[in-house]
C-alpha cells in the first residue's frame, strides 16, 4: 500500500500551490518531499479553474506532466503569456505571503487569536465545497506501477462533496517483479507557506479523527504521514481502516488517533509507537482490498476533535516475543 | 576415480559377459593404437572370465590404473556413442551404466528443444500431477490426492520447493485457498529437522533460503486470504525451520496482528455469502438501514415461465426495506411535490456487488420547513426529547464550523433483480399497501447507469407531472452493469 509514493530525484517539479493561479516558484529546490513528487506521477484531479490571465503554466521553468485541463478560458478572456510578468507577481505574491506570516505570528499560531486555537475542540481541516478544494488532493493509483486501475476525482452532488471514483483491477503488471497490484489512493498536499516552505499541522490538542462520508461497502485505510524531511521518514506512515457501510445514507467515521498502526515501507513494523501529533504532513485514503470493480467514496469534509470520552493512550503494546530488545 | 575405474572394469566384465550371454563376438571397433588394443585384449582376456586364469581383484586394479588414461580415452569415445553406432545397439553404451534399458541416443547428447505445439505452454515441473481426467472434478479430494501423489512418487522430495510454489498457484482453481488444513498439509511436504539452524554459523547467514522464501510464501498466502494459523502450524514450522527462523517470525507476527484486527469491522458482512439473490438482498438492505426496527417486505419472487431455465426469470424478485419513522414521513409528504425513484447504486459485500434503489424526496426550501413541535406535557413518564450534550459549560464546543451536507428524506430502498421501470413499478404498487397516501403523490424515474453515484439533482425544478408514475429514463446499461458485476 505505501507502494504509491516515490521519490524522482533531480528533477524540477511544478507543484500547484493550494491558492488558485499561483504557479510555483522558479527557484525551486529539487529536494522535496515525495508528496510533491507524486504529482508527476499521475496526479488525476479534476480540471481546476481558468487560471488567471497572467500565466500558463508552460511559460514558466521546469516542466509539468499533469493531466489537468488548467487552460481552459473563454475565447474572449485570453490570457496574457508573458515570461517577465508571470515571474514579478510570483515575487510579488511570495513576499505578501511571508509578510502576512509574519503578521499573523504576532496575532497568534496561523492568524488567529490565542484563546481561540487553545479553547477549539473541533476543527474542520479539510472541506470540499468547491474546485479549488479539490486541488489540495493528489489521486494516484496503480498505473504508476504499470496496473489496470482507474480512479478519479471530481465534485459530487450540488458542489457539496467529494467524489473519488473509479475502478479497481488487481491484474499484476508484467514487469518481472510485482507480484500483486491494485490500489488507489487520495492523498493531500503538504501544506506550504510562502517561497514554498513546507508547513505541518498541528493537532496537539484533539484526539480523533472524524470524516463524514458515504461509501460503497468497501475497506479503505487512513493513513497519516509526519514530517517528512528527515529521509528514513518518507517511508513511515501510520494507518487505519475505516469500513463503509453503503447505503444512501451519510456515515460518521470517528477514528481516535491511538488507534493508528505505525508501518515502514508498507510493512507493519513490530516496534510499535504512538502517533505524535504536532507535525502532521498529510492524509490519504487508500483502496486495496483485492476486489476488482468499480468503487466510490463521497466525503462530506474531514475534521478533528477532541472526544472527552476517549483516554486511550495507545492501542497497540510491544510484545517481549517479536521485540526482546525493549523489555531488557 | 579408483572407484569409477573399479566400476568401470565391473561394467566392462559384465559388458562382456553379457555379450557372451547373447552369444556374439563384440568386439569393440575403437580407434586406438595396437598398443592399447593389445592391453586391452589382454586385460579383456584376463578379467572378462571367471573361470578361466583368474586374475586377482588386486592385480586387475592395477591393471585398471594403469590403463586409465587409455582408458579415459576409452570412456570418454564410448560416452559419446560415437564408435558406437558402428556397433549394433545392443552394446552397452556408457561403460558405468549397466542396465539393460537402453534408448536410441543418448540422453547426454543433449536433445534440441522440441518444437512447441501450437498452444501448449511448457508445463511447470510437477504439473502433470495436478492433471486429471476431463471428467475428474477440481475439489479439495483431488487436490490431497495429488499432493499425495508427489510424495509417494518422490520419497526424497525433491524439487518440493517448485512443488509447494505450483500447488499455491493452483489452489484457487481448486477452491481450498481458505482451508487451513491444506496450508498444513503444504508445509508437511518440507521434509522435517533438516533446515534447523544447528549451530552459531547457521543461525548467523541464513540457513536454507530458498526453502525459507518458500514457507514464508505458504504464510503470506495464508495471511492473503484472511485464514488464521493454529498450534499445528506452529508445531510445523518449528519442527521444519526451528524457532529462530523467517517463517516462524511471520508466523508470530500473524498471530498477533490478526489477534488485534479480527473485530475491527462495526458493519461485519459473513464470509460465506447466501446463493440465493432473495437472501442476499435481505443481508444487504438489513446492513444498508441502521434503523433495526426496518422491516423487509419480499414484493416478489424469483419466477420464470420456463421452470426449467432458471437463469433468466421473467420475474425479477423485489424485496424492499422500510422503517416506521420513514412510513411516518412518507405520510406527511405533501402530495403536491413529486418524490423520486434514484438508482442503480453499487453495494459491495465482500467481492459481490448488488444494485438497489431509493425512494426519495427532494429537500424542502427553509421557508417550507417546519418544526413539529411535542407539547412538553404529552408524557408524564419520561422526556419525549432528550437534549443530551458533551458540553461542561458554555466554553465547551464540539460541533464542526461547517454546514454539513442536507439531502432530502430517504423513504425507502429496495433491491430488484432487474433495473427496468416495470420492476420498480411493481415495487412502488407493493408499497402502496403499506402506503396508502402513495397513491395520490407522482413519482418520478430517475434512473441513471453512470458510475454509482447519486446523481446531481437540478433543484428539483422538473415539472413533475400529475399522474404517476411516469418515466423519464436516462441511458441504462444495466446488463453492461450486471455483467461486470458478476465477471
Amino acid at each position: 500500500m505505501a507502494l504509491v509514493h516515490k521519490l524522482l530525484n533531480g528533477t524540477y517539479i511544478l507543484r500547484k500551490c493550494p491558492k488558485p493561479g499561483v504557479a510555483s516558484c522558479p527557484f525551486l529546490s529539487t529536494r522535496f518531499a515525495d508528496y510533491c513528487s507524486s504529482s508527476l506521477e499521475k496526479p488525476v484531479a479534476a480540471p481546476g479553474k481558468a487560471p488567471s490571465q497572467r500565466k500558463t503554466e508552460g511559460n514558466l521553468e521546469g516542466h509539468h506532466q499533469r493531466e489537468v485541463a488548467l487552460d481552459i478560458t473563454s475565447p474572449e478572456d485570453k490570457p496574457e503569456v508573458s515570461f517577465d510578468k508571470a515571474i514579478k507577481e510570483e515575487i510579488k505574491d511570495h513576499f505578501r505571503r511571508l509578510k502576512d506570516d509574519i503578521v499573523n505570528h504576532w496575532i497568534g499560531p496561523e492568524g488567529r487569536p490565542l484563546h481561540e486555537v487553545l479553547m477549539e475542540q473541533a476543527k474542520v481541516v479539510w472541506q470540499f465545497r468547491g474546485k479549488e478544494d479539490l486541488d489540495k488532493w493528489i489521486v494516484t493509483s496503480d498505473k504508476t506501477i504499470g496496473g489496470r486501475s482507474e480512479v478519479f476525482l471530481k465534485m459530487g452532488r450540488n458542489n457539496q462533496s467529494a467524489l473519488l471514483y473509479g475502478t479497481l483491477s488487481s491484474e499484476a503488471p508484467q514487469d518481472g517483479e510485482s507480484g500483486r497490484s491494485g490500489y488507489c489512493a487520495m492523498i493531500s498536499k503538504i501544506p506550504t507557506g510562502p517561497f514554498e516552505r513546507k508547513r505541518f499541522y498541528d493537532w496537539s490538542q484533539f484526539n480523533t479523527l472524524y470524516l463524514r462520508v458515504r461509501g460503497d461497502g468497501r475497506p479503505w485505510m487512513v493513513n497519516i504521514r509526519e514530517d517528512t524531511d528527515i529521509i528514513q521518514r518518507k517511508d513511515q506512515m501510520y494507518s487505519y481502516f475505516m469500513f463503509t457501510r453503503g447505503g444512501p445514507y451519510w456515515q460518521e467515521v470517528k477514528i481516535p488517533f491511538s488507534k493508528f498502526f505505525f508501518s515502514n515501507r508498507g510493512r507493519i513494523r513490530d516496534a510499535q509507537y504512538k502517533l505524535l501529533l504536532d507535525k502532521i504532513s498529510s492524509i490519504g485514503f487508500t483502496l486495496a482490498d483485492k476486489v476488482d470493480g468499480p468503487f466510490f467514496l463521497e466525503i462530506d469534509f474531514i475534521g478533528v476533535f477532541t472526544d472527552p470520552a476517549h483516554t486511550e493512550e495507545f492501542a497497540y503494546e510491544n510484545s517481549p516475543e517479536l521485540n526482546p530488545r525493549l523489555f531488557k | 576415480m579408483r572407484l569409477l575405474r573399479l566400476r568401470e572394469v565391473k561394467a566392462f566384465s559384465q559388458g562382456h559377459a553379457a555379450s557372451h550371454q547373447l552369444g556374439w563376438n563384440w568386439t569393440p571397433h575403437l580407434s586406438l593404437s595396437p598398443k592399447g588394443l593389445k592391453i586391452l585384449a589382454a586385460s579383456l582376456s584376463c578379467c572378462g572370465c571367471p573361470t578361466g586364469k583368474g586374475m586377482s581383484w588386486a592385480q586387475a586394479i592395477l591393471l585398471a590404473r594403469g590403463l586409465s588414461r587409455g582408458w579415459g580415452g576409452i570412456c570418454s569415445t564410448a560416452l559419446t556413442g560415437a564408435p558406437f553406432s558402428q556397433v549394433t545397439p545392443q552394446a552397452p553404451r556408457g561403460l558405468h551404466c549397466s542396465t539393460a534399458a537402453h534408448q536410441p541416443d543418448s540422453p547426454l547428447v543433449p536433445r534440441p528443444p522440441e518444437p512447441q505445439r501450437g498452444l501448449v505452454k511448457a508445463l511447470a515441473p510437477h504439473e502433470e500431477l495436478f492433471r486429471q481426467a476431463p471428467d475428474g472434478v477440481r475439489d479439495k479430494a483431488s487436490f490431497v490426492q495429488a499432493v499425495q501423489n508427489f510424495t509417494q512418487y518422490n520419497v526424497h522430495k525433491r524439487g518440493h520447493v517448485d512443488f509447494i510454489y505450483l500447488a499455491l498457484r493452483k489452489m484457487r482453481e481448486y477452491g481450498v485457498e481458505r482451508d487451513l488444513a491444506i496450508y498444513n498439509l503444504l508445509l508437511d511436504i518440507f521434509p522435517k529437522e533438516v533446515f534447523r539452524p544447528r549451530n552459531i554459523f547457521h543461525s548467523i547467514f541464513l540457513h536454507y533460503p530458498r526453502q525459507q522464501e518458500c514457507g514464508i510464501a505458504v504464510l503470506e498466502q495464508m495471511e492473503n486470504h484472511g485464514v488464521m494459523p493454529n498450534k499445528e502450524t506452529e508445531f510445523l514450522l518449528t519442527q521444519i525451520f526451528g524457532r529462530k527462523s523467517y517463517p516462524m517470525l511471520k508466523f508470530v507476527r500473524m498471530k498477533l496482528w490478526f489477534t488485534r484486527f479480527k473485530n475491527i469491522n462495526p458493519f461485519p458482512v459473513p464470509r460465506d455469502l447466501p446463493q440465493d439473490p432473495v437472501d442476499l438482498a435481505r443481508l444487504a438492505l438489513r446492513h444498508m438501514e441502521p434503523d433495526l426496527s426496518a422491516r423487509v417486505t419480499v414484493y416478489q419472487m424469483p419466477l420464470s415461465k420456463d421452470s426449467t431455465d432458471a437463469t433468466d426469470p421473467t420475474e425479477p424478485h423485489i424485496i424492499g426495506i422500510q422503517s416506521p419513522d420513514q412510513q411516518a414521513a412518507l405520510a406527511h409528504h405533501d402530495p403536491a411535490r413529486p418524490i423520486f425513484i434514484e438508482g442503480p447504486f453499487s453495494l459491495w459485500l465482500r467481492d459481490k456487488c448488488v444494485y438497489y434503489h431509493i425512494l426519495r424526496a427532494d429537500l424542502l426550501p427553509p421557508e417550507e420547513r417546519e418544526v413539529e413541535e411535542i407539547p412538553e406535557e404529552w408524557n408524564l413518564y419520561y422526556p419525549m426529547q432528550l437534549d443530551l450534550a458533551y458540553g461542561r459549560s458554555s466554553w465547551d464546543d464540539y460541533e464542526f464550523n461547517i454546514d454539513e451536507v442536507e439531502e432530502g428524506p430517504v423513504f425507502a430502498i429496495c433491491m430488484a433483480g432487474a433495473h427496468d421501470q416495470a420492476t420498480l413499478a411493481k415495487w412502488i404498487q407493493g408499497l402502496q399497501e403499506t402506503n396508502p397516501t402513495l397513491a395520490r403523490i407522482p413519482v418520478v424515474f430517475r434512473l441513471s447507469a453512470s458510475s454509482g453515484e447519486l446523481l446531481a439533482s437540478s433543484s428539483g425544478l422538473e415539472e413533475p407531472p400529475l399522474t404517476p408514475p411516469e418515466g423519464r429514463e436516462e441511458e441504462e446499461n444495466n446488463q453492461q452493469r450486471q455483467q461486470q458485476s458478476q465477471s
